[in-house]
């Protein structure tokens, strides 16, 4: 069992190593996606189910989303959608998919073994987190709001300016 | 929450309220003058509050937070110098067009980041504080969007503060993992029991000081100042200057008391010697600049160098002074900023020597104050900077602290040389024509110049019969 912590952890650091050598954003966000996906993993294995959830729905899920959607918004030539084409080719994805594949493999083993964790330390769940978050830390969690609002305010204000400046590219298509 | 909890919370939840409610009024109607007078309201009443009714014992809410006479203190001061900082804020952004109200639910959410800071006893409460800080300093910094430099300087501070935050909890991983605790206490619990320091805590520590270090602009952690300082607007860069640096600054000094840092050779090694950098290398860098304030940023360098060395003395000694050298400072900077705030006009803020050239002949009464403020950060006596650079010298004297002591003697020599310039500078005939009047309303400057004359008259007082203020140290840091 202690096998698939170093496993896990072998995985997500070789992911991020190749997160921050690609050239290609596109490929390194593959990488990026897995090196998230064993961190969960990790996570998981030491005793800790819901943030080892969250770090999949968050991360994996909505961050990475966001980086899509940055990078879609960069690139508005017409020559990006042929080039997208080739981005996904063999030794693109191959070198993630084997990646996700030896973790796939671990979850099965982990669900399959029945064993939940890998230290002997009791499982924290939700309810766990829950009462913690709620109990001794709810100031916490108020200035965590606080700082979702400043950065809100901020990013609303910086955002209003940016709309006078017209991008270069969208001038091109409305022409 | 008990009811004591609550009382002692108040003047978090006050800041709290003043910001949303400040966010409703936009939404009704955008009105900078109301949302000016609802801020400084806010503060006032915060502050009051917190001398007035505040319950003056030690009260902790666990886990995060602890009211001490200390923490106490500095919330109040960074409640005051939030005020200052509002007071200089209004003719300044009155006379840009752009959108001005979000600026000041920025500037109270940056407040309260700091006001945390100070009462922070735990990780969480630490790495929140800082991060609410951080975060609002961003827009902040970049509010002037037309500005040729407001850009550079944000994303400079966003990618340089997002770096030293990653230090920072990596730093804190690293303790936790060692010591199990994230209370500070705890930690301090730890180290007393242990023989000696762990490798991994020590990197753990070292790596805090890279976030901390940062967030105070130490060498060789201040290559962002500099820029950042010049290409915010002037009262954000008087806050980032006061509030952001004195917030970190207690945090530490709280910090390291607790967990007994003085008692490790390599911690204090290491805090020496980003002490003597930060005062040369401030020092020296400012020696060539032309732009005030670039050159206030490098003076704020080496004037937190300097702080360190209260610091390293440690003690109720050292903790005064660095109480007492944070009051002088921040009368002084804001001072500073705010008469290069009001020289500032609709395009750009004055900050290079030209515009300063002939000031005395054109505007005596702001030469006066802003010469009255320079010779403060120079530490020349009758002024508050000399006494509070008396207080570090005998708090470091008294520790037997002779190199630090030594460096910080020849670097105010050093430092004389950049503040008179200025001053000499703002001496010299002007020649060419008289520039045309001021834009606004004067009833928007008399406000501004009612801020200033307090702060040279503070500056004075405090320079002149500096008891009061040490009694008022004395009083809150001890209890």
């Amino acid at each position: 069992m202690e096998a698939t912590f170093y496993i896990a952890s072998a995985v997500a650091v070789l992911a991020t190593i190749m997160v921050i050598t690609r050239y290609n954003m596109v490929h390194a966000l593959l990488y990026l996606i897995v090196s998230f996906l064993a961190i969960a993993v990790v996570i998981f294995v030491l005793g800790a189910p819901f943030i080892a959830a969250l770090e999949i729905i968050i991360y994996a899920g909505a961050i990475v989303v966001l980086i899509i959607f940055v990078i879609m918004m960069l690139n508005l030539r017409e020559e990006t959608v042929t080039q997208e084409k080739t981005w996904l080719t063999k030794e693109v994805y191959v070198g993630p998919a084997l990646l996700s594949v030896v973790l796939l493999a671990e979850i099965v083993y982990i669900i399959t073994s029945g064993e939940t964790t890998s230290v002997n330390q009791p499982v924290i769940d939700a309810t766990a987190v829950g009462v913690s978050l709620y109990g001794p830390y709810v100031i916490g969690v108020e200035l965590c709001g606080i700082l979702l609002m400043s950065g809100i305010v901020g990013a609303y204000h910086l955002g209003r300016q940016k709309k006078k400046i017209v991008h270069r590219f969208l001038e091109k298509i409305e022409e | 929450m008990s009811k004591t909890d609550f009382l002692n919370v108040i003047p978090l939840f006050m800041l709290t309220s003043s910001a949303i409610l400040i966010m409703f009024s936009i939404s009704v109607k955008r009105n900078h003058k109301l949302i000016y007078i609802i801020t400084a309201a806010s503060f006032v009443a915060d502050f009051f509050y917190l001398v007035m009714y505040h319950p003056k014992v030690k009260w902790v809410i666990e886990p995060l937070f602890i009211f001490d006479g200390f923490g106490v203190f500095n919330m109040g001061l960074i409640l005051l110098t939030a005020l200052a900082v509002t007071m200089i804020s209004y003719a300044y952004f009155e006379q840009r067009e752009e959108r001005k109200e979000e600026y000041y639910i920025l500037l109270i959410l940056a407040t309260l980041g700091a006001a945390v800071l100070v009462i922070s006893k735990h990780f969480v409460s630490l790495f929140l504080g800082l991060e609410i800080l951080s975060v609002s300093l961003y827009a902040m910094i970049a509010y002037l969007r037309r500005r040729e430099r407001s850009d550079e300087a944000g994303i400079k501070y966003l990618i340089m503060a997002a770096f030293s935050s990653a230090f920072i909890l990596f730093g804190m991983a690293l303790v936790y993992a060692v010591t199990g605790a994230m209370e500070f206490s705890g930690i301090a619990k730890f180290l007393s029991t242990a023989p000696q320091m762990p490798l991994l805590l020590l990197t753990g520590f070292g790596m805090m000081i890279v976030g901390v270090g940062f967030k105070l602009s130490l060498v060789p952690f201040h290559m962002w100042a500099a820029d950042v300082y010049e290409g915010a607007p002037a009262p954000v860069t008087a806050f980032i200057a006061t509030v952001s640096k004195g917030g970190m600054m207690a945090l530490l000094v709280r910090f390291f008391n607790l967990v007994d840092g003085y008692r490790y050779t390599s911690l204090v090694v290491i805090f020496t010697v980003i002490a003597i950098a930060s005062m040369l290398v401030g020092n020296l860098l400012a020696l060539r600049q032309r732009n005030v304030k670039r050159i206030l940023a490098y003076s704020s360098i080496a004037h937190i160098g300097y702080l360190l060395v209260a610091f390293l003395a440690g003690g109720a000694m050292g903790i005064e002074a660095v109480s007492f050298y944070l009051v002088a400072y921040f009368i002084t900077t804001v001072g500073a900023f705010g008469i290069l705030a009001t020289l500032s006009d609709r395009d750009r803020d004055a900050e290079q020597m030209e515009d300063y050239q002939g000031l005395l002949w054109r505007r005596p009464l702001t030469a006066a104050i802003l010469s009255a403020m320079l010779l403060s950060l120079a530490g020349i006596p009758l002024t508050a900077g000399f006494v509070g650079k008396f207080y570090l010298v005998a708090a470091g004297v008294n520790n037997h602290q002779w190199l630090l002591v030594s460096m910080l003697a020849l670097n105010s020599a050093i430092g004389l040389y950049y503040y008179i310039r200025i001053i000499a500078v703002m001496f010299e005939r002007h020649e060419g024509e008289e520039e045309p009047a001021d834009m606004l309303h004067p009833s928007v400057y008399i406000v501004s110049g009612v801020t200033m004359a307090v702060l040279v008259a503070l500056l004075l007082w405090v320079g002149v019969y500096p008891e009061w203020m040490m009694d008022v140290i004395k009083t809150y840091v001890n209890s």
